[in-house]
């Protein structure tokens, strides 16, 4: 890119992406921290409600990050390492959760397990209170396992195969290797996979919220003091608390990986083949994987099945009425279609336009801007939500906004800038600055190169920002929980509220139409790319 | 240079006075290219420092030295990707430092050559023209001509991963050429190449250039490359331009060792200057002294520390009792080395070892044991410095 200095439109944009980082990542989060103000803050901090809600979040995190890495590890090392069978299967069902809003586990969860649920009191006659810490435990664990898996996978099969040959080849056995070659090198992925993961189980809402019961950890306790007090302050330092943690999981993964935050979803094998492990452990990886399976493939049926049947579990009779009222109440889906599909365009294109001007500008100042462009990944999607509230309640935002899907979208597009935004600068360091140079020095400007030369050879960058925004638009509740007015009700906004009503039929036939969304939009992306699906995870 | 439309050939500059032997381009010819005082800093690091050097119209010039000695960067300032620090760049009389890239005149071809992978040979050629927003007719009868000049007709629906890397780099050519350039600038072209490609590549590259009479200024670190391809040689050393002119001044008198010794094999033995007579010095070097053509423009006095340079190819083995012309060395032949289209011998000579290259080794005789190294005085050439 030539210097700002000789080309004032590229100052122009450059000016202009700027403003919309200030007024739309860095202004909302600034009101929410300095809304309690300084006397807020100290009465807040007096009264030591924010105490038990941070030693449980401390808690939860901690217990379900360390049981969800330890089922992903067992899961990824056995599809990158093991030559089990039924690969392809437990790869599909591996990627099922990451379509999926994370609390709806919670809800299978209650159908399974709780006080009239299939397995306890159908066939053991039993009504346990599943509420409190060991529910959301268990929850959390099968819901983010699948994204442990992933990143954990990513980060082995990124490990160099030759490398583990030539230790098998200086007569180290496979446990060795692993030991000796294969953990080493892959420590500080390995540790940004668990960080990810942790930030991913702390800024859970959905499902502590539905299974928490008096069990309060900071998202829960922030939406309770809203919308039950309408305490915004403390709902706000609350807020802050729980940003801090993130923001010191996020700056941990950052030291660890660099930034890394997305994950490809392919099934390519690398080109040199990696040792083969002992007969005996890849069995006993496949059982391991089939009871992983059983359990998604439990917690996805329940639903499927409650959304086809008339009351599940007690009366089985199948029936498409729940179907026909996700149809006469479709007004959250389409919404959900049509902000998914605006945010993911405008963030994915944003982010790619934004790393072109950091990456490849020399000016001043570019750490600051990239620093603010990935930050939205360590934000809690309930601060970001709340952090839009705050700042743009009765603005002109507000104006203009006719159904409040405006700033539904503009919050998904901002919150979700990172992830394209780090694929995009990758995409960018891949392709020699002899190619913008080629472009220009045959008169093409900084823009125009921008539009003609690399965007095009960014799709693939281009997509993980779409794939991504799309599906956190189809999975997100604690972004959008503070935003939504009754015009514009999202899919995970009704099946929340319908899990609380209890119409249970309703909220899994509201899901299934939710993740099939998902699941198509991914489809067609697959095919346009040939295959290649990279996505950032869901969040909650 | 604004005309250069006219003519028969489309791609071709107006005609440059005839008659003017590649190998001796006349110094008095006003300079095409003038590079003047130019530095250029990377951090505390300078890349280029303090370059300066004269192009004439129409040669085929080149920047030759080791990766890191700062040509390319010196060429990427030609070209208007970095500004240099210091010093001006001036393109037939006017001075370009401060005009962007696309607008001076020249026109770059990269070492990976930097086709756009998205779009056809065809799209590539015609890039330029677009972005003038040339029109569609005008636009597709030029890139056929270029792709036919550069031999690549028909080629023009394919796609660049479709391509040898031969072809690759005759797109790039015509990619560049298509805009017709006051002057081409070739950034190791042919460096991604298999070694016969790289040959073959370099005639054509040479033909093109004759036949547009097109300055073109070419950067690579290959000796050979240089030495076949080049009307003017600007060999580069950290930064610095260590020496510049034809081809057969930098290879027969380098004026410093790490010349010689960069520009092929040589021989560089280190002797002291014992007398100066007139335009002669004996130079004492072992046991040994030898009389030989004083250098011009050096300041030699007796008792001075120089070098002789001798190529391997200007010794000759000789049975040890043959009494050949010129000066004669007994060794012993140390070890050899079969080339093809030469014998390498390493023979010891007073505790030295010397390359001596016998050329056709299938008609020569075969050495071994005690021989003799023989040479011409007026082969030996003396470098300045101990």
């Amino acid at each position: 890119m030539t210097s700002l200095r000789r080309e004032p439109s590229l100052l122009f944009a450059l000016l202009a992406v700027t403003g919309l980082v200030l007024v739309f990542i860095v202004y909302p989060q600034l009101r929410v921290i300095l809304e309690p103000g300084g006397s807020g803050y100290i009465d807040f901090f007096a009264g030591q409600t924010w105490v038990r809600p941070l030693q449980n979040s401390l808690t939860v995190t901690a217990l379900s990050t360390t049981t969800a890495v330890l089922l992903g590890f067992i899961y990824a090392y056995a599809m990158v390492y093991t030559d089990m069978p039924g690969k392809p299967f437990f790869r599909l069902i591996g990627i099922l959760p990451l379509l999926s809003p994370p609390f709806v586990v919670a809800a299978a969860y209650i159908l399974l397990f709780g006080p009239r649920g299939i397995i306890t009191y159908s066939i053991f006659g039993q009504s346990p209170n599943i509420l409190g810490l060991y529910g959301i435990w268990g929850v959390q664990t099968i819901a983010f396992f699948p994204f442990a898996y992933q990143l954990i996978a990513d980060v082995l099969s990124r490990s160099d195969a030759r490398l583990e040959q030539a230790a098998r080849n200086l007569g180290a056995g496979p446990w060795q290797v692993f030991k000796s070659v294969t953990l080493p090198l892959t420590r500080p992925g390995l540790g940004a996979a668990i960080l990810t993961t942790a930030i991913y189980v702390l800024e859970d809402f959905g499902n502590p919220a539905l299974i928490g019961g008096l069990y309060v950890v900071l998202p829960t306790q922030a939406y309770g003091l809203i919308s039950g007090f309408g305490e915004l302050d403390a709902a706000a330092a609350v807020s802050t608390i729980l940003l801090g943690l993130a923001l010191v999981l996020y700056l941990g993964k950052l030291r660890l990986d660099g930034g890394r935050q997305y994950v490809t979803v392919s099934g390519k094998a690398s080109s040199m083949p990696r040792p083969p492990v002992p007969r005996v452990v890849s069995w006993g990886a496949f059982v391991a994987c089939s009871l992983c399976a059983l359990i998604i493939l439990l917690v996805f049926g329940v639903l499927f099945v409650s959304a086809i049947t008339l009351h599940f579990p007690t009366n089985l009779i199948p029936t498409s009425e729940h179907f026909a009222y996700v149809g006469a109440h479709n007004l959250s889906l389409r919404n959900t279609l049509t902000y998914g599909v605006i945010a993911a365009v405008l963030s994915s294109v944003f982010a790619l336009f934004a790393a072109f001007l950091v990456e490849r500008g020399k000016w001043r100042g570019r750490r600051v801007l990239d620093f603010l462009l990935i930050m939205p990944a360590a934000v809690p999607g309930l601060f970001f939500g709340l952090g839009y509230v705050t700042a743009f309640n009765g603005t002109w935002l507000d104006d203009i906004d006719e159904t409040g899907g405006l700033i539904i979208t503009i919050a998904l597009i901002f919150w979700n800038i990172p992830v394209g935004y780090q694929a995009a600068v990758a995409g960018l360091r891949q392709i020699d600055r002899t190619i913008d140079e080629a472009a220009t020095s045959l008169g093409a400007g900084g823009l125009r190169m921008f539009r003609e030369i690399l965007m095009p050879m960014l799709g693939g960058s281009l997509r993980v920002g779409f794939t991504t925004t799309f599906v956190r638009a189809v999975t997100t509740l604690s972004l959008i929980i503070f935003l939504f007015t009754t015009q514009s009700v999202t899919a995970t906004i009704t099946i929340f509220q319908l899990v609380g009503d209890f119409n249970w039929g309703g909220a899994a036939a509201f899901t299934v139409a939710d993740i099939g969304m998902a699941v198509i939009a991914l489809l067609v992306i697959a095919i346009l790319s040939r295959g290649r699906v990279s996505l950032g995870g869901a969040r909650g | 240079m604004a005309n250069s439309s006219q003519g028969g050939n489309p791609l071709q500059p107006p005609p440059l006075s005839q008659g003017r032997n590649p190998l001796q381009p006349p110094l008095s010819e006003v300079a095409h290219l003038s590079v003047r005082n130019i530095t250029k800093r990377f951090g505390p690091a300078k890349a280029v420092d303090d370059v300066s050097f004269e192009i004439p119209r129409g040669s085929f010039a080149t920047l030759l030295g080791p990766s890191g000695c700062g040509k390319t960067t010196t060429l990427r300032m030609i070209a208007g990707f970095y500004d240099p620090d210091e010093g001006d760049i001036i393109l037939s009389g006017k001075r370009i430092n401060e005009l962007p890239a696309h607008r001076r005149g020249t026109a770059m071809v990269f070492q990976d050559y930097a086709l756009f992978p998205h779009m056809t040979v065809r799209d590539n050629v015609g890039y330029g023209l677009r972005v003038q927003n040339a029109s569609k007719e005008d636009r597709e009868r030029r890139v056929e001509e270029t792709l036919q000049f550069v031999g690549l007709g028909g080629l023009g629906g394919r796609w660049p991963s479709q391509l040898s890397g031969g072809q690759q780099q005759r797109v790039a050519v015509g990619r560049a050429l298509v805009l017709r350039p006051e002057i081409l600038l070739l950034d190791e072209p042919l460096s991604n190449l298999d070694a016969k490609l790289r040959v073959s590549l370099r005639w054509e590259l040479r033909a093109l250039q004759r036949q547009l009479k097109m300055t073109f200024v070419y950067v690579t670190h290959d000796q050979d490359e240089a030495l076949s391809l080049s009307d003017w040689i600007a060999v580069m050393n950290a930064g610095k331009v260590e020496q510049a002119g034809t081809p057969w001044d930098i290879y027969y008198h380098p004026r410093t060792s790490f010349l010689a010794d960069f520009v092929g094999a040589v021989n560089l033995v280190p002797g002291t200057v014992r007398e100066v007579r007139g335009d002669e010095i004996v130079v004492a070097f072992g046991q040994r002294a030898v009389t030989v053509r004083k250098p011009a423009g050096l300041p030699l006095d007796a008792g001075r520390d120089v070098r002789l340079c001798v190529r391997p190819e200007a010794l000759a083995l000789r049975p040890p009792s043959a009494d050949p012309d010129g000066i004669r060395l007994p060794g012993v032949v140390a070890r050899r080395a079969f080339l093809g289209d030469l014998m390498r011998y390493w023979v010891t000579v007073d505790g030295r070892e010397w390359i001596v290259d016998q050329q056709d080794p299938g008609a020569a005789a075969d050495f071994d044991g005690p021989v003799t190294v023989a040479v011409k005085p007026e082969r030996i050439h003396v470098i300045a410095e101990g």
